[in-house]
């Protein structure tokens, strides 16, 4: 199926059964919500039911959790975000990590009602809370990136439908997380998943390298490589093995203990990997085989987009880039190399410094949905450190969409780098905090907000979680925050030498916590450090790697 | 039943809820009725609020609040909580100053209406 400027490219086009499923959880929500309302359900009963779709109650309000499998919207869905937004919210909603989007100020007598309006646009709450396998989360170049050897939407696609609402596993020992990235550098911090797949084609058809056991939160552990090749016909029953080993043996009885990053730590990897194997082996795998034709019949459902060009399209962009320094100074952080010549992928930047980070309004979500309609086949993909990208643009409109994106405040020419910084709501709005951690990311990105200080820089990456849960991924920033309630006051550890991607590292540990200010501070003298002392070319990491902790520890604690 | 915070030298108890429909943080005031400000908060010895929760937590169904429990404040006017959540709690998002609730005294019903929609 090819599609030239349609709202359809790039996700999974929905069958009309898939359809009436959804109104029919809307139906039901609807009825536990009046009963609810009316007193006949107590919130004991009534909250399985709730978190089922996706409704949290949080600190000031509920709040309703989106799904956006592997990441991709089109404009017509985002207009509609928009909507709901403005109708039931207080204009604005906030993108996570997961690649979901959160409405913090939602009351819940609305909920049946939005999540009505959403169906309209094939949206749901679906897999966003609750002790199930989660949205699964992909790779936000997939299927424009240069570098990429796989689309690997398809197989996120496969693993979303073999996953929802599979009977045996709704009912795991703990939320369980897959992420799919066909590229070769991880961008979906594969590492960190309770499983994570990286694809690869080979003679023999594609391959699977499975990682099991990664997670971060009280106990952050790096995945291990499970193995190293599944085939394709292979991959469900791989993936369905792996999970009932953990239905069976995952811990019940502590919920700290329930993943199975910890299954995987107490028996050993040889021993999971042995258990996984004996229990394919007893399955009936004709059964999960995922032929070459149903492989074939998910990928039609996804639309392509058609490339076409003017021959002068990137000598354009190159005139374009001349003539405007600032213009040139975003394409050198917010793109990425598409595989077709003339076109590029664009990251937006919802960390403008000094704002809430991952917080988008209804005006900008309407403004982003047009411009993609215009630009970009009406596609909008959500990335997991909490930006936004357009796949596909054709180089000589790029200039347009830039111009675009400074009207609605959305052009910060910092992706990448040191103010793109991934953040949790923290203590502002989530009932688990320990700390606010929105105020320090704002604080911090304003301090080195100037983007000629930002380049001067380079990659560096601050994450920031407001309490152990590690929502915002701290062990996995260069440089990390976590929040520490000490006696009811807000504190912050530093955490330095984490990394999400193929050097999958989890952050050490600097010292005692700080108080805000002071850990703003802090930042900015390792910060200094690392700017003054590395070598020519050299990263955050690897100066660390050189010099030690013990050294940016003198540093950070120099005047306190 | 879960042990209560014990508030220190020149420090009270005072109940809150989120309310049912929307959420919203609730204060017990006189009268047993749920407030949205904490200025409206009645004050409890560590003796007294024990009960009060009680009756509040077997209330609470006809209340229409959920999730009830003690906070310890500082026994000024306005009360002003000890912990930093509690201060958020009370007085809204620090990052969204326009959504504070501390005018939600000054405010009519009908204005607290009209600003939620
Ligand atoms: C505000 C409401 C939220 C609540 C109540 C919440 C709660 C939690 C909890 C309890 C965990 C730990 C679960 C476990 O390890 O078993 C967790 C993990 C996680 N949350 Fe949230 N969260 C919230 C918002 C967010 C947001 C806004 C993001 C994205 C920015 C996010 C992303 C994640 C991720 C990626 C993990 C997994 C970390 C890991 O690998 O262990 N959450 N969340
Ligand atoms: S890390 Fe903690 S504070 Fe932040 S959103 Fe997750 S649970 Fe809340």
């Amino acid at each position: 199926m090819t599609q030239s400027n349609s709202h359809s490219v790039g996700h999974y086009q929905y069958e009309e059964r898939d359809r009436a499923f959804l109104q029919e959880r809307i139906n039901e929500f609807e009825g536990q919500v009046r009963r609810r309302l009316a007193g006949e359900l107590s919130e004991e009963e009534f909250k399985p039911f709730r978190l089922m779709n996706g409704v949290y109650l949080q600190l000031h309000a509920y709040m309703l959790r989106v799904a956006i499998p592997y990441g991709v919207l089109d404009s017509r869905q985002l207009h509609k975000l928009a909507d709901v937004a403005a109708k039931y919210d207080r204009n604005y909603g906030h993108f996570t990590t997961r690649q979901n989007i959160q409405f913090n100020w939602i009351a819940l007598q609305d909920m049946p009602a939005i999540l009505r309006e959403l169906a309209e646009v094939d949206m749901h709450a679906i897999q966003t809370s609750g002790n199930c396998i989660r949205n699964v989360t992909s790779d936000e170049f997939a299927g424009a990136a240069k570098d990429e050897l796989m689309d690997p939407r398809i197989y996120a696609e496969i693993v979303r439908q073999w996953s929802t609402l599979h009977p045996e596993f709704t009912f795991l020992p703990r939320k369980f997380k897959i992420a799919i990235s066909g590229s070769p550098e991880d961008r979906v911090a594969a590492r960190f998943h309770d499983i994570g797949l990286l694809a690869r084609p080979s003679e023999h058809g594609p391959l699977f390298r499975l990682f099991v056991g990664g997670g971060l939160g009280r106990t952050p552990v790096v995945g291990q490589e499970l193995f190293d090749s599944v085939r394709e016909e292979d991959l469900i029953a791989t993936l369905e093995a792996v999970l009932r080993v953990y239905n069976a043996f995952g811990r019940r009885d502590n919920l700290y203990k329930a993943r199975i990053k910890i299954l995987v730590q107490t028996i050993g990897l040889e021993a999971f990997r042995k258990a996984v194997e004996e229990e394919l082996s007893r399955m009936d795998c004709a059964a999960y085989r995922l032929t070459p034709e149903h492989v074939a019949q998910i990928r039609a459902r996804f639309a392509v987009p058609d490339l076409q060009a003017p021959a002068d399209a990137a000598s354009l962009f190159e005139q374009h880039k001349q003539a405007d320094p600032a213009f040139a100074r975003w394409v050198a952080s917010n793109t990425h190399p598409h595989h077709h010549d003339s076109y590029i992928c664009a990251v937006i930047s919802l960390k403008t410094p000094g704002a809430i980070p991952g917080d988008v309004t209804a005006e900008q979500m309407h403004g982003l949905a047009d411009l993609s309609a215009r630009y970009a086949f009406g596609e909008v993909r959500v990335t997991h450190l909490q930006n936004l990208v357009f796949g596909h643009v054709r180089k000589d409109q790029l200039y347009d969409v830039w111009q675009g994106l400074q009207k609605l405040d959305l052009a910060a020419p910092n992706v990448g780098l040191i103010s793109d910084i991934v953040s949790c709501p923290g203590l502002d709005y989530c009932n688990l905090a320990n700390a606010r951690s929105l105020p320090l990311a704002q604080k911090l990105g304003a301090r080195f907000g100037d983007a000629a200080l930002q380049a001067e820089i380079g990659a560096l990456s601050i994450h920031m979680s407001g309490c152990i849960n590690a929502c915002g991924h701290h062990h996995v920033g260069n440089i990390g925050l976590l929040g520490v309630d000490k006696r009811g006051a807000e504190t912050y550890q530093i955490l330095l030498g984490g990394d999400g991607g193929e050097n999958a590292a989890i952050g050490g540990i600097l010292g005692p916590s700080f108080a805000e200010d002071e850990a703003v501070e802090a930042v900015a003298r390792i910060v200094e450090f690392y700017l003054a002392q590395r070598q020519k070319g050299e990263s955050f990491a690897a100066m660390l790697k050189r010099c030690g902790l013990k050294a940016f520890k003198e540093v950070a604690y120099e005047t306190v | 039943m879960k042990r209560l915070s014990r508030p220190g030298e020149g420090e009270v108890l005072l109940l809150t809820a989120n309310r049912l429909l929307d959420g919203r943080i609730v204060w017990l005031g006189e009268g047993e009725r749920w407030r949205e400000s904490i200025a409206e908060a009645k004050r409890f010895s560590y003796e007294e609020a024990g009960p009060a929760l009680e009756r509040a937590l077997a209330a609470a169904a006809q209340k229409e609040v959920v999730a009830i429990y003690e906070v310890v404040a500082h026994d000024t006017q306005p009360p002003e909580p000890v912990t930093a959540r509690e201060v958020i709690r009370a007085h809204g998002p620090s990052v969204h100053p326009d959504f504070s609730y501390d005018d939600a005294l000054a405010r009519t019903p009908a204005q607290e209406k009209e600003r939620a929609q």
